[in-house]
């Protein structure tokens, strides 16, 4: 590991990609990789809101938003403990899901998908204004934790120990995640109420409760992308609908409503674009609704959808 | 706590609202009284340009991550009114302003503009922020009748192409435009014979294109030594770069010349931090990185070292060039009203709103063809230097300096120092403008 502040003096003077292709692959795949974890977070939420309530929603990036701002606040503002920061933010942005379901959405599961559109459409307005209001306009930038400084030496480059940090927390969540559906009372009942809604409720499951319970689950996952990036990004109002297109083209990818897909949707997209970044600088952008066009040729219902 | 913010924001909201009601119906109040009263009473002195109020467009983008560069334009416009008016105003007229968000999208822009000269009446517009939006605004301006001085969005192409070549007489720039991201780089680097492989990472849009194609156009001219060796593009609003920056490094670049701005550019920085850059590169050219929210924003990393003196940046001014004391009072009297640092949007703003008095009081008429005369050619002070609107192609000529970005002592947040100072005619460019290879 390089200490913060010495020059590196062990890296190769000369790196270059000549004679080194697999290492500068490797390397950019594992920048990939921690790119597609902040991805995989914001999907997840999305993917899982969608599979079980049958809600779009659109709205799902200003969850993210908050939590970042949140995060900022408890952290960068008021100088809380990092992690009890992004779990006091993840709380905050539980409430705000909740909230959302239990006065908003809840009334509108029978309408035309139309209402739906145009209410989480209107959510994002609201709170990008309330985040204006509330912290201005101005971006703003919240401190990196001392202890995630530094890197260490991977193929002989520096990486971030932040970003193997990230990539730890997306792939523990990925399992929390997995648990909680698989092997939990609560999980076979959101899968039981996601495969027939009136008969999960014939048999005692509390619909809107549990509705609730999932929506809020869902806004917890975006927050988490929202705080975990505060160190590294800026939080201003916009990042949300600067993430959310993203997001849509994963679940999309990955077949919308499935987790499975939602996952490997994120790997597939964050990786590609970063090797598109490395090798097809110029089709870099055009890439990604490219493999989104192919996946919807062949399999309509995405990858992982049924 | 939460409770107690939740509760009174309510009752600011309501507030507010009630405020705005009270705003909206007191100003129809005094326009219906105005309207009242000018037929029966008779202006005592007839003012000479023959209206009450002077209207000023302004446009700049005052939402999302790059809201700071529209409220500092805002900033700087709305202080030289208010000196502008508390002295009496131009010729006796008052300055009114009507500030617009542009949103950096040139259809917004461009309603934005019609609006403002069509329905409410704007005698002058300036301002916009989007080099895109600056594209789209300049072609309808004759058939608006307006003048548009553009004081931030900075592509070669609205000045060379739409005034020198297409004779667009309506728009002027008073901001330094790309020369400055591209030229002035190249000036300062060709000075730094190990800095051979140079690596870009620019935002995928016009800004990005212009800058990156200026700056290699100029540095092989005096450099055939050096190479290009990488290049990665940042579609707008990316969150995060590092892609881009492991991308450009793996090709083991001594320099790297980037445009991202606002707050990308200082994720950016944040991010190269964090990939270990800063030791492997000898010098990093943040092109706008001397703009005062980007120099906020790293303010920790800069006292911390972090940078090891190879971060470099410019701006279309910097607050602490040049020594006079036309800049010392402006930077005095902003940071009086505002409490912050004047960005370049903010001097830009602010000098736009003298050349209009100047040129209104030059002319002493409110036509666009006699405006545009008084501006062609014009020699004015302002807190960047001396301004001079070249009649060729409408550009403001006037040098700002490139530099590392330091702490000082005397400032509570980082500044340029090590000043690389190049007259303007050496690095602007001159018509007649070769055409130049750009785009991805």
């Amino acid at each position: 590991m390089i200490p913060p502040g010495e020059p590196d003096l062990t890296g190769s003077p000369s790196f270059d990609i000549e004679g080194k292709e697999m290492e500068t692959l490797a390397f950019q795949g594992l920048v990939g990789l921690s790119v597609a974890m902040y991805l995989w977070l914001l999907a997840a939420g999305l993917t899982i809101v969608f599979g079980v309530l049958g809600v779009l929603n659109f709205a799902h990036g200003s969850l993210f938003m908050l939590g970042a701002y949140f995060a900022f606040t408890f952290y960068g503002l008021w100088g809380v403990n990092f992690w009890l920061a992004i779990a006091l933010s993840l709380v905050s942005v539980a409430v705000v899901g909740y909230l959302m379901e239990r006065f908003f959405l809840r009334h509108i599961y029978n309408q035309d998908h139309a209402y739906q559109l145009l209410l989480t459409f209107g959510f994002i307005l609201i709170l990008d204004d309330a985040v204006k209001i509330v912290w201005g306009g101005v971006a703003k930038i919240p401190p990196m934790p001392s202890f995630f400084e530094g890197t260490v030496s991977v193929v002989g480059r520096p990486f971030p120990v932040y970003n193997l940090f990230i990539i730890g927390a997306g792939l523990f969540v990925a399992v929390l995640v997995w648990l909680l559906f698989e092997k939990t009372w609560w999980g076979k009942m959101v899968r039981a109420s996601a495969s027939d809604r009136e008969m999960a409720g014939a048999i005692g499951i509390n619909i809107p409760t549990l509705f609730t319970g999932v929506f809020a689950f869902g806004a917890i996952l975006a927050a988490l992308g929202g705080a975990l990036g505060t160190p590294v990004r800026v939080v201003a109002p916009g990042i949300g609908a600067a993430m959310i297109i993203q997001a849509f083209i994963i679940t999309v990818i990955g077949g919308l409503g499935n987790l499975k897909g939602a996952f490997v949707g994120a790997l597939i997209v964050g990786t590609l674009s970063a090797y598109g970044i490395l090798l097809f600088p110029v089709f870099e952008l055009f890439l990604i609704f490219l493999i989104m066009a192919v996946v919807l040729m062949i399999k309509p219902q995405g990858l992982f959808g049924s | 706590m939460r409770e107690r913010k939740k509760i009174s924001r309510r009752a600011f909201l309501k507030t507010a609202a009630a405020g705005i009601g009270g705003i909206t119906l007191g100003l129809k109040g005094i326009e219906a009284s105005a309207q009242d009263k000018t037929p029966a009473k008779a202006k005592p002195a007839r003012k000479a340009l023959g209206v009450d109020v002077i209207k000023l467009g302004g446009q700049g983008v005052i939402s999302g991550a790059h809201a700071d560069y529209g409220w500092q334009i805002q900033g700087g416009a709305t202080l030289a009114i208010e000196e502008i008016n508390a002295k009496g105003g131009v010729l006796g007229s008052k300055l009114e302003l009507k500030f617009m968000d542009e949103e950096l999208k040139p259809a917004v822009a461009v309603k934005n503009a019609r609006y403002l000269a069509t329905e409410w009446g704007a005698h002058l517009l300036f301002g916009v922020d989007s080099s895109g939006s600056a594209m789209a605004i300049g072609p309808i301006l004759p058939e608006l009748d307006r003048i548009c001085m553009f004081d931030h969005a900075s592509t070669h192409r609205l000045t060379e192409e739409l005034v020198y070549e297409k004779g667009i007489k309506q728009i002027f720039r008073i901001a330094a435009p790309v020369y400055q991201e591209g030229n002035l780089a190249a000036m300062i680097f060709k000075e730094f014979p190990n800095i051979k492989r140079w690596a870009g990472i620019h935002c995928d849009y016009e800004y990005g294109y212009s800058s990156w194609a200026l700056f290699k156009d100029t540095l092989k001219k005096y450099r055939p030594d050096v190479e290009f060796v990488a290049i990665a593009w940042a579609p707008f609003w990316t969150m995060d770069f590092s892609s881009h920056i492991s991308a450009v490094m793996a090709a083991n670049p001594d320099g790297i010349h980037a445009t991202p701005w606002a707050g990308e550019g200082v994720m950016l920085l944040r991010q190269a931090l964090m990939l270990g850059v800063f030791d492997k590169i000898q010098a990093w050219f943040q092109c706008m990185g001397a703009s005062v929210d980007i120099l906020e924003g790293i303010s920790n990393e800069v006292a911390a070292g972090k940078f090891k003196d190879k971060l470099w940046a410019t701006a279309r001014y910097i607050h602490n060039y040049p020594d006079t004391p036309e800049n010392k009072k402006f930077v005095e009297a902003f940071r009086k009203r505002w409490n912050r640092f004047p960005n370049y949007s903010a001097e830009n703003a602010y000098s736009t709103i003298y050349v209009f008095k100047a040129a209104l009081e030059k002319s002493r008429s409110l036509k666009t063809a006699d405006l545009v005369k008084a501006i062609e050619g014009m020699k004015i002070m302002t807190p960047a230097g001396e301004r001079f609107f070249r009649p060729e192609d409408h550009q403001a000529i006037y040098a700002v300096p490139g530099g590392r970005v330091v702490k000082d002592p005397n400032y509570p947040i980082p500044v340029l120092g090590d000043l690389k100072v190049f007259p303007a005619q050496a690095y602007y460019r001159n018509p007649p403008f070769e055409p130049l290879k750009m785009g991805k």
